[in-house]
């Protein structure tokens, strides 16, 4: 395996396929030439030639930022511990500012094992809050007797745990809209909420422009006017955070307001029928008021509100005349794709938008067509879903169960440290005495709901301790900070992205510094805790890494079945030096780790295309979909009988329903519109600078994109700020300050704040540099635990103080001993 | 001589993500600050109807360059055989005047070697056969490289565009689309 790469045509130094881990959203090919055993440059997918129905799978700036993240200057490269730190915590108060002591491995594990040891004697295992997804930390701590975890909405937002009860297909799990051939058949394509050119790099606003190229229309419904709509030469309709659930009721008002069967047949009545539940009286399930029906609380029959465009202008800022013209395009085109991105319900209350959004493509019957689809558009399946052409193997490791059950919602993870309790969600309120915070692999003091409460939390408990390369948030409010390898520096890993590819990475370098990796984190501390790590671990990375490719499989020519990716000789098992059985597949297997990737070549009409939902369609009986009925659920019971023990009742109908900080929170009186203390909506887009949090710190990037608060040129000339001021934003929360990009592409009364900043907070005036998004969310879980991310409401002023300097000038967080 | 080479920039599908500038900076190992190839960003129109545009823009090498014209030293020169503006390290004492006489700010000075550098239209990638990696990297394939007659015959002769510098001073090898 040391053999594994190609070597540069002028046989300087070898190519290699390189980790690039990050949640981005999109999976790209990342190569590196080394030579003598440095990096010297990247590159992307050069490994066929690039056309639009078999693109190259070309990575982004960050992509090709790698090798300034894995060799940047900010390196953790020891073990360290806070210089106040005493066993017990000591002076808790001084995490996040107190200096650094560098340790030894031995000493830094002596400390995390003692004070684990400890804490599960004086508070029990329930006392160990693990925040991450990765697997390492999580199973050395289930092994030892267990800890309370912490679970959220995360990017899905309202869509995360209701789409199986209704039927559909919520954009990740399962597959809710068409392939990206397919797209070029719709004639229409609304972008609800989905910006793919700054939330999907990679090949999906390419293979997007496609579909335009081949006649579609774009429309995009989002309060800002983004570089997806400029490049679909879209007809852009702002809209206010949070309340596209009443832009959805207003369209489908108009279209029953102007159906006409014969003349004029807007709403897809055959569809209704045959497809779903709840529409109308006559379509109720058994038990159901035959009142609470969909039409009806359109109409408003029964509540005396009909839900007229009029109505949904007040709320969404959308002119009623746009509304029915909106409704008219959608109802009358034939193929539509409604399109979704998660952001839009990312919102607290959020649930009521999912249900309204689905319902529409249901009463206009966009589903289950070609070029008709309405569903999530978002992440790695952006604009193209369906079967995966391709799989990896597992790792072949043992799942560990934890015995701890608590699951703490994010949005209530830090009142459950600083309060002691929290609900267990559909069952009850729970005491939990957390004393040990142990972050590993994400930045969930940076990524969750309200930073502010979060650093609250790092100074009540008795210790806390990260695995970081750099010195991350999670990291910076920590006792003991433990480096770890990037994944450069690791066995290496099979990982999907989109449908069409697998890419397998190689290790690149040598742990750097003194750093571990993940695993051996956790072996090194089962072993100081007395545990076996073969327990935990019985397999090497490498091994691990080999079963990935072993049992990597492709679909076959007839799009059904499929075969092994990787032929495997006796020969190359005992080059690797791992336990395996040879197998027969479609290449070898040092082709695919040499190339790093392997792409199912793609061309309209061939076996892979995709319908969402294309069953059930032709055959409903046959096909169920995932409800209890079976059906299109637009009546959905379950949704409303979870919530009744989750965080507030969720209608069985999509209804619209005030979000706690939506648009009406920034009114201190709603019926005479008299704006609050806080008359500024807050979104907050994902940015180019940066994945989430990761790569924020990688000084190229900082130049590449600046990071300013973007406010509309209208709120701005209130204000009398300027393009490039300084902006002191502030709530009830916490204060930022940001650079002024004064724009016209935002709607006025929204303030996009970008996500992911890390919070850097002046000790003096508790003021933060960074511009941290999430230090304005509120910490309030609604419906089913969804969070808040795009219901936030701020103030600004134009900052009095020195202003801020160019982020790309601050000083790294580089630890000097 | 052969053709002249130059870019072709499509500035209706480029999203402004300057991929093309990181990717330039990782090949041409530029620290923060120096930027052989750079992306600008235009803003038109009011709400609720604005439009916004980017233009990735390195060196044209121009048919009649600025920085030739001021190059004190004649560091600063086209190269015969496919017209590429290049600074020979030789002669260039790191003045900084072809900063000043081009529009474009296509040379960038290097504060560690006491001289101006510049896209050199990756030379030695080409001559490998491969594209320049602003052209390789571009997730949305709007940048193209080629003899500047044959980019003509494809996409026409635009060679500036509202924002840009006008074409008239120095004779830039580009077309843009817009």
């Amino acid at each position: 395996e040391n053999n594994i790469g190609i070597a540069e045509t002028d046989g300087e130094g070898i190519w290699k396929t390189a980790a690039c881990w990050h949640n981005c959203g999109s999976r790209c090919l990342n190569k590196v030439l080394i030579k003598d055993g440095v990096v010297i440059r990247q590159k992307t997918d050069d490994t066929h030639k690039d056309s639009p129905d078999f693109p190259q799978q070309r990575g982004c700036l960050r992509g090709r930022s790698q090798r300034h993240q894995v060799f940047n200057a900010d390196r953790l490269k020891y073990p360290m511990r806070r210089k106040n730190w005493k066993p017990g915590g000591g002076k808790k108060e001084l995490r996040g500012k107190d200096q650094w002591v560098r340790l030894s491995w031995d000493e830094a594990l002596d400390i995390v094992a003692t004070e684990t040891k400890r804490i599960i004697g004086k508070y029990g295992n329930e006392s160990i809050m693990v925040t991450g997804g990765d697997a390492n930390i999580r199973n050395a701590m289930s092994a030892i007797g267990g800890f309370s975890a912490c679970y959220g909405s995360s990017s899905w937002g309202a869509w995360r745990w209701i789409w199986e009860n209704m039927g559909i297909g919520e954009g990740l799990i399962v597959n809710g809209i068409n392939d990206r051939i397919d797209l070029r058949n719709s004639q229409l394509i609304v972008l609800w909420g989905a910006n793919p050119a700054w939330s999907t790099m990679g090949s999906v606003t390419y293979n997007y422009l496609q579909a335009k190229k081949a006649g579609a229309r774009f429309i995009t419904i989002d309060p800002i006017y983004t570089d997806s709509a400029h490049v679909f030469d879209a007809d852009w309709i702002p809209v206010r955070p949070g309340t596209d659930d009443a832009l959805a009721f207003g369209i489908m008002y108009t279209l029953l307001d102007e159906d006409d069967p014969a003349a004029n047949p807007l709403v897809k009545w055959d569809f209704l029928d045959k497809y779903t539940i709840g529409f109308d009286e006559a379509h109720m399930p058994e038990g159901a008021d035959p009142k609470d029906n969909l039409k009806d609380y359109i109409l408003g029959t029964y509540d005396n509100q009909p839900k007229t465009p009029e109505w949904a202008s007040e709320i969404c800022g959308v002119e009623p005349t746009k509304i029915r013209e909106l409704a008219r395009e959608i109802g009358g085109t034939e193929r539509v794709a409604l399109l979704t991105a998660w952001a839009p319900a990312r919102i607290a209350n959020g649930e009521g938008w999912v249900q309204a959004f689905s319902a529409l493509g249901m009463m206009t019957g966009q589903m289950g067509g070609s070029g008709k689809m309405t569903g999530v558009s978002c992440w790695e399946y952006a604009g193209n879903m369906g079967p995966f052409l391709l799989t990896a193997g597992g790792k072949g490791l043992p799942s560990i169960t934890n015995p701890i059950d608590n699951l703490i919602n994010e949005n209530e993870m830090w009142d459950a440290v600083l309060n002691g309790k929290f609900l267990q969600r559909y069952e009850k309120e729970r005491n939990v005495n957390i004393q040990f915070i142990y972050h590993n692999y994400e930045n969930h003091l940076q990524t969750r709901s309200n930073i502010a409460k979060g650093i609250k939390a790092h100074h009540k408990v008795e210790f806390v301790v990260t695995n970081a390369y750099a010195l991350t948030t999670n990291a910076k409010y920590s006792d003991i900070v433990l480096p770890v390898a990037t994944q450069w520096e690791t066995a290496g890993a099979v990982k999907g992205g989109n449908r069409e590819i697998l890419i397998n990475w190689s290790k690149i370098i040598e742990p750097l510094y003194e750093s571990k990796t993940d695993q051996e984190i956790a072996e090194a501390l089962l072993k100081k805790l007395g545990k076996d790590p073969k327990e935990v671990f019985p397999i090497t990375a490498e091994q691990q890494y080999f079963n990935q490719l072993a049992g990597s499989m492709v679909m076959k020519e007839n799009g059904v079945d499929y075969e092994p990716l990787c032929t495997i000789t006796a020969q190359d098992i005992k080059e690797w030096g791992v336990e395996g059985t040879p197998q027969k597949g479609r290449i070898t297997l040092k082709e695919f780790v040499d190339t790093g990737i392997y792409q199912v070549p793609r061309k309209a009409g061939d076996n892979f295309g995709f319908i969402a939902y294309k069953d059930f369609i032709d055959d409903p009986e046959a096909n169920p979909v995932s409800s209890e009925s079976g059906k299109f659920e637009i009546y959905c019971k379950a949704i409303n009988e979870l919530s009744k023990t989750a965080y507030s009742e969720i209608a069985p109908i999509p209804k619209y329903e005030v979000k706690v900080h939506g648009y009406e929170a920034t009114f201190e009186d709603w019926e005479s519109r008299k704006k609050g203390k806080y008359p500024y909506q807050m979104i907050n887009p994902h940015y180019l600078r940066r994945s989430h949090s990761t790569l924020d710190n990688v000084p190229q990037l900082r130049e590449a994109w600046p990071n300013p608060v973007y406010i509309s040129r209208k709120d701005a000339d209130e204000k009398g700020i300027k393009d490039g001021d300084t902006v002191l934003l502030s709530n009830e929360y916490a204060k930022s300050l940001r650079p002024a990009a004064v724009v016209e592409t935002i709607m006025p009364g929204v303030i996009g704040l970008p996500h992911g900043a890390w919070v850097d907070i002046d000790e003096k005036t508790g003021i933060d540099r960074g511009g941290a998004d999430n230090l304005f969310v509120p910490h309030i879980p609604k419906g089913l635990g969804s969070s808040g991310f795009n219901t936030a409401r701020v103030n600004f002023e134009k900052w009095k103080g020195e202003p801020l300097e160019e982020d790309v000038k601050w000083e790294q967080r580089i630890i000097k001993f | 001589m052969m053709a002249q080479m130059g870019f072709y920039i499509n500035v209706a599908e480029c999203v402004g993500c300057k991929t093309c500038t990181v990717a330039c900076k990782d090949k041409n190992d530029l620290e923060v600050g120096r930027n052989f190839r750079r992306v600008y960003d235009f803003q038109e129109g009011s709400y609720p109807k604005p439009s916004i545009y980017h233009v990735s823009l390195s060196c044209n090498h121009c048919d009649e360059p600025g920085c030739m014209q001021g190059c004190p030293t004649g560091a600063m020169f086209k190269r015969p055989e496919d017209g590429v503006v290049l600074v020979d390290h030789n002669k260039c004492v790191g003045c900084r005047y072809c900063e000043w006489n081009c529009p474009y700010g296509a040379p960038q000075y290097s504060e560690e070697l006491g001289k101006m550098t510049k896209c050199d239209t990756c030379i030695d990638l080409r001559e490998k056969g491969e594209d320049p990696v602003c052209v390789s990297s571009c997730i949305m394939r709007a940048i193209e490289f080629g003899p500047i007659d044959e980019l003509r015959a494809k996409y026409g002769t635009v060679n500036d565009m509202k924002g840009m510098p006008s074409a008239s001073i120095t004779k830039p090898n580009i077309v843009i689309h817009s």
